[in-house]
């Protein structure tokens, strides 16, 4: 257990190992490590980003869709109202075209009725005439008692 | 020659370097020249576990580091271990050295670290493990060609370098002079020398003040190094002991000694850690005050 010449060259060993370790470990693992060491706080950092456009983006979203929601919610009002407009209109529209038809129709009835009755009463005339004719003879023609016959005719 | 197996040749032969050095016959090793040898000897075996543990810790770490630099892969495996002893030293370094830069401490506390853990931890190898099995080798491969060897037990063959207070000095020296560099480097010659005497009487007393603080200076290398051989020379010391429980008395006292075995190897463990932080912190403490300027 004497002191010796051991003690200097451990002392150079020393200086060797530790001369070594400085120039070739340490640095490249201590960089190696800063490295990562960046890599994850910058991706923590993308992450907490990512996580707030999500938050704005949901919130966006939503708006979005409350808009659209109210926004179809009055279209549907607005084809609602317009719907049943075109239908009223419609609707008084055919009441009015139905009225005009009957009117129309019932104007046209009257006419040939109106018509059938003014035939008739010619004819009828006629008829009686003729048989009045065959009645009494030639003593009754047409043109001598033409007014007493306007008259009858008339009077039908 | 082989001598009897006794209590004390038994203590010995496990406290003994292997030392080579140079007598007047020429370089030797042969451990009953070793008087002769005077300063200029080495402890062959301390420096080839010092050595070989210095290189396994380079290895390891440089084996960690990842081939391609990319930082995209999780760490794995050894490279997890590295950078947790990495974060460790840089703690520590931060704590004690604040935002002073310099760019050995880190490395230099880390080598220390580890290499000292480890030549620690060969504490935890059984007491008669390598000595015996190097002493065979030896006798096996150069019993006949070396006088010296005559027996596998005339095979000195210390295994815990830090239990050789020349490791550990030698350590402690090599902080010595880094103190005194960064001394010298960040303070200059003259604010360096003028820590050294003007403390703490003032110039009128110069002598004394250099004398004191050469104390002050001095003791703390010697007290790094000494702290460090004094914990790891008795914790081998009652490895040692306990062994020879096992092989010195009868068979109940035998057995005490394998329970009494595992609990000083367990606590231990905790002094192998723990001596090892202590010379890393203290080392960085000692950088650090070679760093500042300012009066205390």
């Amino acid at each position: 257990m004497n002191i010796n010449a051991t003690l200097l060259a451990q002392a150079v060993v020393m200086i060797v190992f530790v001369a070594i370790c400085w120039r070739y470990i340490y640095p490249p693992i201590l960089s190696v490590m800063q490295e990562r060491e960046k890599k994850i706080s910058d991706g923590l950092e993308a992450a907490k980003k990512a996580d707030d456009s999500l938050e704005e983006a949901k919130l966006a979203f939503d708006k979005e869709l409350n808009q659209a929601k109210s926004e179809a919610a009055e279209i549907l009002e607005k084809a609602n109202t317009r719907a049943s407009q075109i239908v009223g209109d419609a609707s008084k529209k055919a009441e009015s075209e139905a009225e005009k038809i009957m009117a129309s129709a019932s104007t046209a009835i009257e006419n040939e009725t109106n018509k059938a009755k003014e035939e008739l009463r010619e004819q009828m005339s006629d008829i009686i005439i003729d048989t009045t004719q065959k009645i009494l003879g030639d003593e009754i023609s047409k043109e001598k008692h033409e007014a007493i016959l306007k008259k009858a005719a008339e009077e039908l | 020659m082989a001598k009897e197996l006794t209590t004390e040749s038994y203590i010995q032969h496990h406290l003994t370097n292997l030392t080579c050095g140079k007598t007047p016959d020429g370089w030797t090793c042969d451990p009953y020249k070793v008087d002769q040898m005077g300063f200029w000897a080495f402890h062959v075996d301390s420096l080839f576990w010092s050595i070989a543990l210095g290189a396994l810790f380079i290895f390891v770490f440089k084996m960690a580091i990842p081939k391609t630099s990319d930082s995209n892969s999780a760490p794995t495996g050894a490279q997890n271990f590295v950078e947790m002893c990495i974060e460790f030293v840089e703690d520590n370094v931060q704590s004690l050295f604040g935002s002073i830069k310099n760019t050995l401490i880190a490395p230099l506390a880390l080598t220390v670290f580890v290499w000292i853990l480890l030549m620690n931890l060969m504490d935890l190898v059984p007491v008669d493990f390598l000595p015996v099995l190097a002493g065979h080798l030896a006798y096996l491969f150069a019993g006949e060609s070396v006088e010296w060897i005559n027996s596998p037990e005339s095979f000195y063959f210390k295994v815990v370098p830090t239990t050789d207070p020349n490791i550990t000095l030698g350590m402690a020296f090599a902080v010595f002079i880094l103190t005194i560099y960064y001394s010298i480097t960040v303070k200059g010659v003259k604010a360096f020398i003028a820590e050294l005497t003007l403390h703490p009487f003032g110039k009128w007393l110069i002598p004394v003040n250099f004398v004191l603080e050469m104390v002050n200076f001095i003791a703390k290398p010697i007290s790094l190094g000494l702290r460090l051989f004094g914990n790891l020379y008795a914790g081998e010391m009652i490895f040692i002991l306990i062994a020879l429980m096992l092989f010195f008395s009868s068979i109940p006292i035998g057995i005490l000694g394998f329970g009494l075995h595992l609990v000083w190897a367990l606590f231990h463990i905790l002094i192998v850690a723990l001596q090892a932080f202590i010379f890393m912190a203290l080392t960085i403490a000692y950088l650090s005050m070679a760093h500042e300027t300012e009066e205390h």
